[in-house]
C-alpha cells in the first residue's frame, strides 16, 4: 500500500476537516493532492499530533485529522496518553507506517522490530484504534471516523519511497500559520487578531 | 491565607490564560491543584513538556491565549519545540517556570546555572518572580508582551514566593 494512494482516497471527503501534517514526507503529498488553507505543517518531529490535540481542544465543533508518521509518533510517544487521557471526541490521529526515517535517510526505526503502534495507542486509552491494510479500508476508517464522534486512532503500513515530481510546499512556515488563522477566523465568523488587548 | 502559588493561579486567571498545560513540580503543587480546581481554562496535563509546546500552539492557532506551566528542567526538554515551532511559526506562549536552582533552593543548582543563559539563547524574554507583590502585574504584562510578540515570554518561578503565605 502506498501513502499517497490512501491520501488520494480520502483528499475528496474530508470536507473542511482541519489537517496538521508531521514534519515529513506524508505533508509534502497531502499539500499536493489537497491544498487548503486549512492545512498545516509541523516542523518539529513528533508535535504535529500535539499542535492537533491542542486544535482539537479549543475548537471542539471541528473535525481535526494529523497526518503523522511512524519516526515522528515515536518521538512523541507520551502524546498517546496525554490524547487519550484528554479524549477529544473530534481528533483522528493518522499514522503512516513505513517503518523508516524516511525523511533522514530512511534507517529502520522501531516498528521495523517488534514495536505495534495500534497496541500502544490502545494500551495509551484511545478508544478507537485500528490497523488498515489497504486503500478501500483506510479509506472507510477515516470516513467512518468523521462521522463518528470519538477520538480515533489509525495506523497504516506503507510501503516507503518518496514519490518524485512532488515538489515541497512554498509557503513559508509564518505565512502558513497566518493563513490556517485567518481560514480560523473565517469558519469561526470571529476575530482573532485584534481582540483581546487593548491598542495602546 | 494564600500561598504564592495561589497568587500565581489567580494572577493567570487575571492575564486571560484560557489554555493551559501542566507537569508538577512539588513546589508548584498548589498552584496546579489551583489550576485543575478553576474553569477559566481549557487545562491539559502532560506527560512530557515539549509535547505542551505543541499543545499551546495548536490553542493559539484557534485564538487561545496560552500557558504552559513546567519547572526549569522541563524548559530544557522543550527546546527544540520553542525554536522550531514556538519561535520558528511566532507563535506566543506564556511559560510559567519552576526556578530549581535558583537561590536558596536545593539539589539542582546546575540547572539553575543554565536555566537564563539558555533563555537568553533563545530570545525568549523572562522575568524572575521572588516578590508576592510583582506576581499580578509581572504575569499580566509578560501575557500582553507574549501576545504581542508572538514569542514564547518566560516568568520564572522562585521556591522561597511559592512557599510564601499571605493575605
Amino acid at each position: 500500500m502506498k501513502r499517497l494512494d490512501c491520501l488520494k482516497a480520502i483528499a475528496g471527503t474530508v470536507g473542511d476537516a482541519l489537517v496538521v501534517g508531521s514534519a515529513g514526507g506524508a505533508t509534502v503529498e497531502w499539500y499536493h493532492l489537497h491544498p487548503s488553507e486549512g492545512n498545516f505543517r509541523s516542523r518539529t518531529l513528533g508535535l504535529a499530533s500535539s499542535i492537533g490535540l491542542g486544535i482539537a481542544l479549543s475548537l471542539p465543533q471541528r473535525k481535526v485529522i494529523v497526518l503523522d508518521g511512524d519516526g515522528s509518533l515515536l518521538m512523541n510517544l507520551c502524546g498517546l496518553p496525554t490524547a487519550a487521557w484528554a479524549a477529544p471526541p473530534n481528533l483522528i490521529h493518522i499514522v503512516f507506517d513505513n517503518q523508516v526515517y524516511e525523511s533522514s535517510g530512511s534507517s529502520p526505526t522501531a516498528t521495523a522490530g517488534p514495536t505495534d503502534l495500534v497496541a500502544i495507542a490502545k494500551a495509551a486509552g484511545f478508544p478507537r484504534a485500528l490497523w488498515v491494510h489497504d486503500v478501500d479500508a483506510f479509506a472507510t476508517a477515516v470516513a467512518d471516523a468523521l462521522s463518528a464522534h470519538e477520538l480515533t486512532f489509525i495506523g497504516a503500513k506503507v510501503e516507503h519511497g518518496i514519490v518524485p515530481g512532488i515538489a515541497s510546499p512554498t509557503m513559508d512556515d509564518a505565512e502558513n500559520k497566518y493563513r490556517f488563522m485567518r481560514h480560523i477566523e473565517n469558519l469561526e465568523g470571529r476575530k482573532i487578531f485584534g481582540s483581546g488587548y487593548p491598542d495602546l | 491565607m494564600k500561598t504564592g502559588g495561589d497568587l500565581v493561579a489567580d494572577a493567570l486567571v487575571a492575564a486571560g490564560i484560557n489554555f493551559i498545560c501542566t507537569l508538577p513540580d512539588w513546589n508548584m503543587a498548589r498552584l496546579i491543584e489551583r489550576i485543575g480546581q478553576e474553569n477559566s481554562w481549557i487545562h491539559v496535563r502532560l506527560g512530557r513538556e515539549e509535547e505542551g509546546v505543541g499543545i499551546c500552539a495548536g490553542a493559539y492557532l484557534t485564538g487561545k491565549t496560552p500557558a504552559l506551566v513546567m519547572q526549569n528542567g522541563g524548559l530544557l526538554n522543550s527546546v527544540n519545540g520553542l525554536t522550531t515551532t514556538s519561535l520558528q511559526f511566532g507563535i506566543p506562549t506564556l511559560l510559567v517556570v519552576y526556578y530549581a536552582g535558583d537561590i536558596n533552593s536545593r539539589y539542582f543548582s546546575t540547572v539553575g546555572d543554565i536555566t537564563e543563559p539558555v533563555l537568553e539563547a533563545l530570545g525568549i524574554r523572562h522575568y524572575i518572580l521572588r516578590d508576592r507583590a510583582a506576581v499580578m502585574q509581572t504575569i499580566a504584562g509578560a501575557t500582553v508582551l507574549t501576545m504581542d510578540s508572538k514569542r514564547p515570554v518566560a516568568v520564572l518561578l522562585n521556591r522561597d514566593l511559592l512557599r510564601s503565605e499571605g493575605p
